[in-house]
């Protein structure tokens, strides 16, 4: 689905991968953050918080192949408790970050637990809710200080290298930053959460500008979680609040705005197909019901195919566009065009 | 001249805002009694929330709450909104309509639609009456609950059509058998967009294959039995709010409704079914309400303003006489305690532990509600209801604890020394200016002398709160 297309480009939807399963195997249940392994691999963090058999991550593609799942509830070596973030380094491995524990758990690309590290505290080094990771391309690892209101940047064996911003509405302060990107030059992009708005800053943290207002219109955002930008420079948000994605070009000229259009995928199908009579329920259910409600939370409660929480984004290595539709329990996909 | 501002009798302030709040903390008793009665009346019913924690806020941390899919998260995101309101009464009066309009996610599964209707009631429940029941008929949590999708024009369900008369709005005795049916026919067609999916998930209780989705009235013209219909002796083709305009115009529905919100806020009626057997505890009262909704045009806000301004509230016989719900004891407690500042995991627990004194929000007993009144009480939710507030007011960690004994001293000590009378007299005045027996008082005091009364320490004073929400008084509002 696509509403407007100022600079003659469209962000056009793809396909749905996913399935919500509360207690593990096939599928996700909460879904809030995303990697993708140069292969293609997606690991999948699973918040679940209600369910906490469901917190783990799997690991699938965007053909919905599964592969397998790996991590727990639980405080033990390998396990989380609020899983917020994830990413791959150069090395091959994953981190997570767990912005209850406090810590960053690091994992071979099967999830074998390698190592853990983190303190609380707001002092250099020390970290308070990581919520977002980042690699640089010269390895160091970037991570959201979420509730010190700063970056911090990290060697992958969790040493304090420096830090930026802090506590604020200011150009490079913030308001509890949550989701982080880098794009091709190293320039780090931060959705600065609680202030509407999404920071650039130079690789070495230097503050360059700033996108975004209070709203719901075009260019305003409502509690934005996630940045991703792709290999042109194209920069989407994942408008949290306002339960959709805009996309910019590189001079923040809006682009699009993608509210979600999700079908049924193939595990859904298969889920379905298993089950008779929600299937033949199914064969008369419109998913895009006219809604009587203005708050985009509660209109995404009703629309099955709309985002509903949309969280985490990320860009494959196909540049196409991956979003954790997090209440919905799967991931919607997307691809830039020209026309 | 000068003129001295009116100011209303502290004790009855404290009655105020036991009935109409959660009770109060000291600054709220303060307040309302500098100004008088009729204001405080006026403004604890004109408040709009100014201070309940963002719900992106309470979203992002409890991520369970964005969805709302289990009744912890549905009650957990009401209890952060209980706690935290400046407007308060109108978080009573949506437990009033959870309890008259009793309805469970139980059978419901999703909160979602649960808290849909909580929305609802804080929009429309303080308004005209049959704007309230022709938003009730709509809500879909409702028509859900009582079977209203199963409701056809060619073979009707009376589920519904019977509650909004005998438990919603008139009571049993003042409509027939005929006029359920009649009643029902004119609700045909009120259901839920796709109706057929929604009640099968329901049914199955299945988030697959994408999560839950919060139903959406719909008016199916089609299932609608248009024909004519004769109901409480009017006939003419009648659709549901036709049927509403109605019950509304009647008599019993005044005296029905005036009878709930005197069950409610002032003295513990007779439990609901026994109503058509026996007359209601307080005519008067009753009467003071009936005008006040007919002269309105049937307005609850009315009603409880005359309620509230009326002697039969304001009499010390009505002071203290109505056993408080675990939901108000777990509310009034932490209102006064603080730490909902911020997102806390404590939520969780403070719901269930109304849920083990027996009142699980969301989750009524039956399409009755709750009995309240004496049924609250068992040797079991005693020891709940103690264990909680103790356990609440007895955390010196809490910044509202502190500050409540940092209140205490200073007022205990505030004509010198402070000896074990003065404590007393300062711990239950701050605990919402509670009345105890004689001899609760003297027991009060001889504990506060065990203790160094000239010097108490906090954990001296804390100790003393302990010991007065564990008493007899405390479980009264």
């Amino acid at each position: 689905m696509t509403t407007s297309n100022q600079a003659k480009t469209k962000v056009n939807y793809v396909d749905t991968v996913g399935f919500g399963a509360d207690v593990g195997g096939r599928g996700f249940h909460i879904p809030y953050d995303l990697s993708i392994r140069p292969d293609g691999r997606i690991y999948v963090v699973n918040r679940s918080p209600a369910h906490r058999v469901g917190i783990r991550v799997g690991i699938c593609d965007v053909n919905h192949g599964w592969y397998h799942e790996f991590g727990s509830d639980g405080t033990g070596d390998g396990q989380f408790t609020g899983p917020t973030a994830i990413t791959h380094g150069p090395d091959d491995r994953v981190y997570l970050a767990d912005e209850e524990l406090n810590r960053i758990t690091v994992y071979d690309p099967e999830g074998e637990f390698i190592s853990k590290w983190g303190e609380q505290g707001s002092e250099p080094g020390q970290i308070s809710g990581p919520s977002g990771l980042k690699f640089t391309s010269n390895g160091d690892l970037l991570v959201v200080d979420h509730l010190n209101n700063r970056i911090q940047r990290m060697t992958p064996d969790g040493e304090y290298i420096s830090h930026f911003g802090s506590e604020g509405s200011g150009d490079g302060e913030f308001n509890l930053p949550w989701g982080i990107d880098t794009d091709s030059k190293d320039n780090i992009y931060i959705a600065d959460w609680r202030n509407d708005r999404i920071q650039r800053f130079s690789p070495d943290g230097a503050f360059i500008d700033a996108h975004g207002s209070s709203g719901n219109g075009d260019n305003e955002f409502n509690r934005p979680s996630d940045v991703a930008v792709d290999q042109d420079g194209y920069i989407y948000v994942a408008d949290w609040g306002n339960q959709r994605v805009q996309v910019f070009d590189g001079s923040w000229n809006f682009v699009d705005s993608l509210r979600g259009a999700a079908t049924v995928s193939p595990w859904a199908q298969d889920y379905l197909n298993a089950n008779a009579d929600e299937a033949e329920a199914r064969a008369r259910f419109n998913s895009f019901v006219e809604v009587d409600a203005g708050d985009p939370h509660e209109i995404s409660s009703k629309v099955e195919s709309y985002f509903w929480d949309p969280t985490a984004i990320e860009i494959d290595p196909e540049g196409r566009l991956i979003v954790t539709d997090t209440l919905r329990h799967r991931l919607q996909i997307y691809q830039r065009a020209n026309e | 001249m000068t003129t001295t501002p009116a100011r209303t009798n502290e004790s009855l302030v404290a009655h105020l805002l036991r009935r109409a709040s959660f009770g109060g903390t000291t600054q709220e008793l303060d307040h309302f009694a500098s100004i008088d009665y009729e204001s405080a009346v006026d403004e604890l019913l004109d408040a709009r929330d100014t201070t309940a924690m963002p719900q992106d806020i309470v979203r992002r941390y409890h991520v369970n709450m964005s969805d709302l899919r289990t009744r912890p998260s549905s009650a957990g995101n009401w209890l952060y909104h209980m706690v935290n309101t400046d407007a308060p009464f109108v978080e009573k009066m949506n437990l009033f309509w959870h309890r008259v309009f009793a309805t469970g996610q139980t059978k419901l599964i999703q909160g979602k639609a649960m808290t849909t209707q909580l929305d609802m009631f804080r929009e429309f429940g303080l308004g005209k009456f049959d704007e309230l029941l022709i938003q009730l008929s709509k809500n879909p949590a409702m028509i859900m609950w009582l079977d209203n999708q199963d409701n056809h024009k060619a073979s009707i369900n009376e589920n519904f059509g019977r509650e909004i008369l005998e438990l919603f709005a008139m009571g049993v005795g003042n409509y027939t058998e005929e006029d359920i049916k009649e009643c029902s026919r004119a609700f045909t067609g009120w259901t839920v967009k796709n109706t057929d999916y929604m009640a099968l998930k329901m049914r199955n209780n299945t988030m697959r294959p994408y999560g839950y989705i919060n139903w959406q009235f719909m008016f199916d013209p089609e299932d609608h039995d248009d024909g004519e219909k004769t109901f409480l002796g009017e006939t003419g083709n009648f659709n549901g709010e036709d049927v509403i305009a109605i019950i509304c115009k009647q008599p019993a529905t005044a005296a029905f409704v005036a009878r709930h919100l005197y069950h409610y806020f002032v003295a513990d009626e007779l439990p609901v079914p026994q109503w058509p057997h026996f007359p209601p505890l307080n005519p008067e009262a009753m009467k003071v309400m009936t005008d006040a909704y007919f002269e309105s045009g049937y307005s609850i806000k009315a009603m409880l303003r005359a309620l509230f301004l009326s002697d039969s509230f304001k009499s010390e016989e009505a002071w203290n006489a109505r056993v408080k719900s675990p939901i108000e004891l777990v509310v009034g407690t932490l209102r006064l305690a603080g730490g909902y500042d911020s997102p806390t995991g404590d939520v969780y627990g403070h719901i269930a532990a109304a849920g083990y004194m027996g009142q699980d929000i969301y989750a009524p007993p039956s399409v009755e509600g709750w009995m309240g009144g004496a049924d609250w009480i068992s040797t079991g939710s005693m020891v709940q209801r103690i264990n909680f507030a103790s356990d609440i007011v007895g955390d010196v960690n809490r910044d509202g604890i502190v500050e409540l004994i940092e209140r205490v001293r200073a007022d205990a000590e505030a004509n010198g020394s402070a000896t074990p009378e003065s404590l007393v007299r300062a711990s239950l005045k701050h605990l919402g200016n509670i009345k105890v027996s004689e001899d609760t008082a003297n027991g009060l005091a001889d504990f506060a002398s065990k203790g160094d009364s000239a010097n108490p320490s906090n954990e001296h004073i804390a100790s003393l709160l302990q010991l007065i929400v564990a008493t007899r008084e405390y479980q009264f509002v």
